[in-house]
């Protein structure tokens, strides 16, 4: 659309603009597009700005995506190329995920395996408290940002680039990161707190969300892809903590829904040859939102129900609802279930796009994806992706008989790393200011 | 008389009105016309009748329109656009750019800017999907499908249900601030004309304010108290197709209450916005333009007076504005322009 | 299940209409009770339809058949009386959810047109000649030919 700095405006109408005012166009173009325009882009680029200001003059280090994390560049929101690291990743979990829906974060481990991707799953991750958001109760903006920045800390000590599977961890994050760096006061105060424990201020050069990740490995997981997906007809529930906290933040591609909505989950879709299914309520939350989820799970479960679900389901006939969050992916599957004891008829398997993606690359339903956590009936569309789930029942059923019987769960683990953790003690060095 | 024409820049409603009045006064005149047709906006895109009363486009471009053509005084240059001038009032010489590439250098006493208006292109507001989705259409191409005699969708059915949208392009900020002026009444009109045409069909009108000014009014009451045609006060956050039909997300800001519903056809009130042809004008001839991209009169008050001496505004390409009105700024500028010729014709 | 019953652990219950919760006594899936607390479901409040017919029973009767000329100034509810007095009570707005046919609506507040005095001073200011004073006849009678819509 823009060459040089004349921009097509019409069918035979085009204006010379300045380069800025051509940033400033394209940008102003690509969130009307994506409806998201929220005015804070400017703010947001200045951030940035001031981050970089305050590495040069010694007040924080910026944990940079170098070369030997293996970037690949992606557009955001904003306009700005965003660097998205694709090896030697700190899996950054989720609270959510573990005990809901435990088939996320081992298919996203079990994708890394196979592509051979070195990754750390550190033990030493502390919760990042956001999820006070639902229920009105976030804690203060210091306490807030000192978690945060010592989760950063933790990775940047292990050499290794944090991956965020969670999207309000992630949004939390991004609206931490502007915190400090543009609050002289709440970097003071944080600095203190992260001082106690020997640690300092790190933050990451780009904040990166495993959705963003998966968007860029596309091309390598759909040529691993086992399965014909071409019947498959697939929706998106995009988290709105990915993409409307500091929204100019997130991945839109121009070759993706022509740059309307973000682009990931929606690009692992095509890639992997589905077709991908539009609805009306398609901005919506989940229902876990809105602070509902915690204080009014009656409205959360008939929002989930009323709203997604059974939109979804009535315009689109779709086979699977793929998402990229721990919430939404919980109260999308769990709330269907009381409307079905109402006698309500809609309902549609609810999975993460890590699961959809090893599913695709022939990963085992049970043992990894564990789709057995899953209320929402996900037989049939794993009979349209061409899976025996029968067999693989029998196959799981086996597993657990042998455990019990003491033999040895396996396990999924990170490749041989090519990056050291930094040298002890580091952190305990002062740094200026 | 001076041996000098005026020329007049645009042949819509004002620019005819100015040079048949000149003519009329034995002036000659120089009519330049970018298309390839007389008549502006109401002939480019088939107005059927117009607001308020009516009134078949051709009863009221019609005469203009062969006056023009067959006036001896006046002579029409088609697919043409003035590209520079310089002189001063009394005695400007113009450049007119043929679109095959001939220019002519001419002389002239005055010049009368007519340049009018364009619609808002409603992909710029993704919004109401236009474009993307089938049936949803701008008044425009409803009034090209009203003279047709056909108002149907994509598919060839007779739409059931449909809703107007006013104000898009126009009143917002993320597209233009400004009141079209007329979109309310030509809305009306058209919705008035497609229950006379579809006498089953259901029409809702989603609107901020019904700025039928004046006698434009009776559009309004007529639609209400005659034709069963219904109100919502509010603003459609989005027109969702839902592959068969197009879900409008709107509020009733009077029940303060959300509503889905679902329509055969939507009707996108598009606004007037300056366009290429009056931006072309403007630096050509070097006119001031405001805020907004119309031309700028010196006092906006009067609008024929462009700030330099011997170039004079009419219509549209200085604010929204009717037919009627454009009509009586034509007039005006070319009572402005034949003063001076007859002050140049003393001097002479 | 009266209607305090129902709903009654929502933290926002006093915001949620009535007729939106569904919750029945008993419940279950699978054999697994979700009755009470489990088994509350809030229907959303979106307007999903119009629909015409109560308008089409109103403009029928004599006093009715202006309704369709009232354009929601509120001259007749700033006016009247008993507005003044119950909250619930608003000509306006009656008319107003006739015309459009918001038949969850409708059927909510059907039961306030009797609250009407059938004083008059509303058709006495109405610009457009609706005769609301009429109109709330012409709905009280409507509503009660059959009971709500269709
Ligand atoms: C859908 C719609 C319906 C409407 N219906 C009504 C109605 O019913 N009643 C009513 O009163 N009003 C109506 N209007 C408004 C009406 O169209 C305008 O008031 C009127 O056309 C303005 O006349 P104009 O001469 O100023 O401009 P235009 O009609 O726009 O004419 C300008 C002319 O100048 C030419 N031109 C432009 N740039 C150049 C250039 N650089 N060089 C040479 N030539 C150039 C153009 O090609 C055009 O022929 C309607 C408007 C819309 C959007
Ligand atoms: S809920 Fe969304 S649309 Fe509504 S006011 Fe808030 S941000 Fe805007
Ligand atoms: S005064 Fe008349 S027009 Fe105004 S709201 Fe009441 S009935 Fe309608």
């Amino acid at each position: 659309m823009i060459e040089g700095n004349a921009v097509q405006l019409g069918k035979d109408e085009e204006i010379q603009l300045s380069k800025e005012d051509t940033k400033l166009f394209e940008r102003l173009a690509s969130e009307r597009k994506a409806k998201l325009a929220m005015g804070t882009t400017e703010d947001y680029l200045k951030m940035l700005d001031k981050m970089r200001e305050l590495e040069k003059k010694g007040e924080i280090i910026i944990h940079h995506v170098e070369e030997e994390y293996k970037p690949v560049g992606v557009r955001t929101l904003s306009g700005r190329e965003k660097k998205i690291p694709t090896v030697e990743l700190w899996q950054h979990k989720s609270c959510g995920q573990c005990g809901h829906i435990p088939g996320y974060i081992s298919a996203l481990y079990w994708i890394m395996a196979e592509l051979g991707i070195p990754f750390v799953d550190d033990t030493n991750q502390t919760s990042c408290t956001a999820w006070n958001y639902y229920g009105s109760g976030a804690s203060n903006s210091v306490a807030l940002s000192a978690v945060f920045l010592r989760n950063m800390h933790v990775a940047w000590e292990k050499n290794a680039y944090p991956l965020i599977h969670c999207g309000t961890s992630y949004g939390d994050y991004k609206e931490c990161r502007y915190l400090v760096v543009m609050n002289e006061d709440i970097r003071r105060r944080v600095r203190s707190i992260l001082n106690k424990i020997g640690r300092d201020i790190v933050i990451p050069e780009e904040l990166v969300h495993y959705s963003e990740w998966l968007h860029v490995m596309r091309q390598r997981i759909a040529e691993r892809k086992k399965l014909d997906l071409s019947d498959v007809k697939a929706a998106v529930h995009p988290a709105c903590h990915t993409y409307k906290l500091m929204a100019e933040d997130y991945t839109y591609d121009e070759n993706i829904l022509g740059g309307t909505r973000p682009a990931p989950t929606s690009s692992i879709i095509l890639a992997l040859g589905a077709k991908l299914v539009d609805y009306s309520t398609w901005y919506d939350c989940c229902g876990f939102g809105f602070r509902h989820i915690l204080t009014e799970r009656e409205i959360a479960r008939s929002f989930a129900y009323f709203r997604k679900i059974r939109p979804v389901v009535k315009e689109t006939g779709a086979d699977v609802l793929v998402t990229h969050d721990t919430g939404c992916v919980t109260t999308l599957d769990k709330s269907q279930i009381v409307a079905l004891a109402h006698g309500y008829k809609e309902t549609i398997p609810v999975i993460s796009d890590s699961q959809l993606s090893a599913l695709a690359m022939g990963a085992h339903p049970f043992k990894v994806c564990q789709l057995q956590w899953h209320l929402a009936d996900w037989k049939p569309f794993l009979e349209k992706m061409g899976i025996d789930w029968q067999k693989a029942q029998g196959e799981y059923k086996e597993y657990l008989e042998m455990i019990k019987k003491g033999g040895k769960p396996s396990f999924i683990r990170s490749p041989e790393r090519t990056l050291s953790p930094r040298s002890e003690g580091m952190h305990d060095i002062k740094i200026a200011g | 008389m001076s041996s000098l024409p005026v020329l007049v820049i645009g042949a819509g409603p004002a620019g005819l009105r100015a040079a048949t009045d000149l003519a009329e006064l034995n002036i000659p005149v120089v009519l330049v016309e970018r298309r390839k047709e007389l008549g502006g906006a109401p002939i480019r895109w088939k107005y059927h009748s117009l607001a308020p009363d009516f009134t078949p486009t051709e009863e009221v471009l019609g005469p203009m329109i062969k006056f023009c053509k067959n006036s001896s005084n006046i002579e029409v240059i088609e697919e043409a656009v003035v590209e520079g001038y310089g002189g001063s009032a009394g005695d400007f010489s113009v450049k007119i750019r043929k679109i095959n590439g001939e220019v002519q250098d001419r002389k002239v006493a005055a010049i009368i800017v007519a340049t009018g208006f364009e619609h808002f292109d409603a992909t710029v507001d993704p919004r109401y999907s236009y474009g993307k989705a089938p049936n949803v259409i701008g008044i425009n191409e409803l009034e090209v499908m009203i003279s047709e005699g056909k108002v149907v969708g994509h598919d060839g059915k007779i739409p059931k249900r449909v809703a107007f949208i006013f104000c898009v392009g126009s009143r917002d900020r993320s597209t233009n601030p400004w009141c079209c002026t007329v979109c309310c009444g030509v809305s009306i009109k058209q919705a008035i004309e497609l229950k006379q045409l579809l006498n089953d069909v259901q029409i809702y009108m989603i609107y901020m304010d019904i700025r039928t000014i004046g006698l434009w009014e009776k559009l309004y009451w007529d639609s209400m108290e005659k034709y069963g045609i219904n109100y919502i006060r509010g603003r459609v956050g989005e027109v969702f197709y839902t592959g068969e039909k197009l879900l409008v997300k709107g509020e009733d800001t009077l029940v303060r209450g959300p509503f889905e519903v679902l329509f055969d056809m939507v009707v996108l009130a598009v606004g007037i916005e300056p366009g290429e042809g009056t931006k072309q004008v403007a630096s050509a001839l070097k006119l001031k333009v405001n805020e907004f991209g119309f031309l700028a009169p010196k006092i906006p008050n009067i609008h024929f007076d462009s700030g330099k001496e011997g170039i004079f505004l009419a219509g549209t390409c200085v604010a929204p504005m009717s037919v009627e009105e454009s009509i009586a700024e034509g007039s005006a500028a070319a009572m402005q322009a034949a003063k001076l010729v007859s002050r140049t014709k003393i001097i002479v | 299940m009266s209607d305090e019953e129902k709903g009654k652990h929502i933290v926002e219950r006093k915001y949620v209409d009535d007729s939106r919760i569904i919750e029945p006594e008993k419940l279950e899936i699978g054999g697994i009770d979700v009755s009470g607390h489990w088994g509350t479901l809030v229907l959303p409040r979106t307007i999903e339809d119009f629909d015409n017919s109560m308008l089409k029973k109103v403009k029928s009767m004599p006093r009715g058949k202006n309704i369709e000329k009232c354009w929601q100034c509120g001259n007749c509810t700033a006016i009247c009386p008993v507005a003044h007095a119950h909250p619930e009570f608003n000509p306006r707005y009656l008319i107003h959810i006739v015309k459009m046919g918001y038949s969850a609506e409708v059927e909510k507040l059907k039961d306030t047109v009797y609250f009407c005095s059938g004083c008059g001073l509303c058709s006495s200011v109405c610009p457009k000649g609706v005769d609301p004073q009429g109109v709330m006849i012409a709905m009280s009678i409507a509503f009660k030919s059959k009971k709500g819509y269709r």
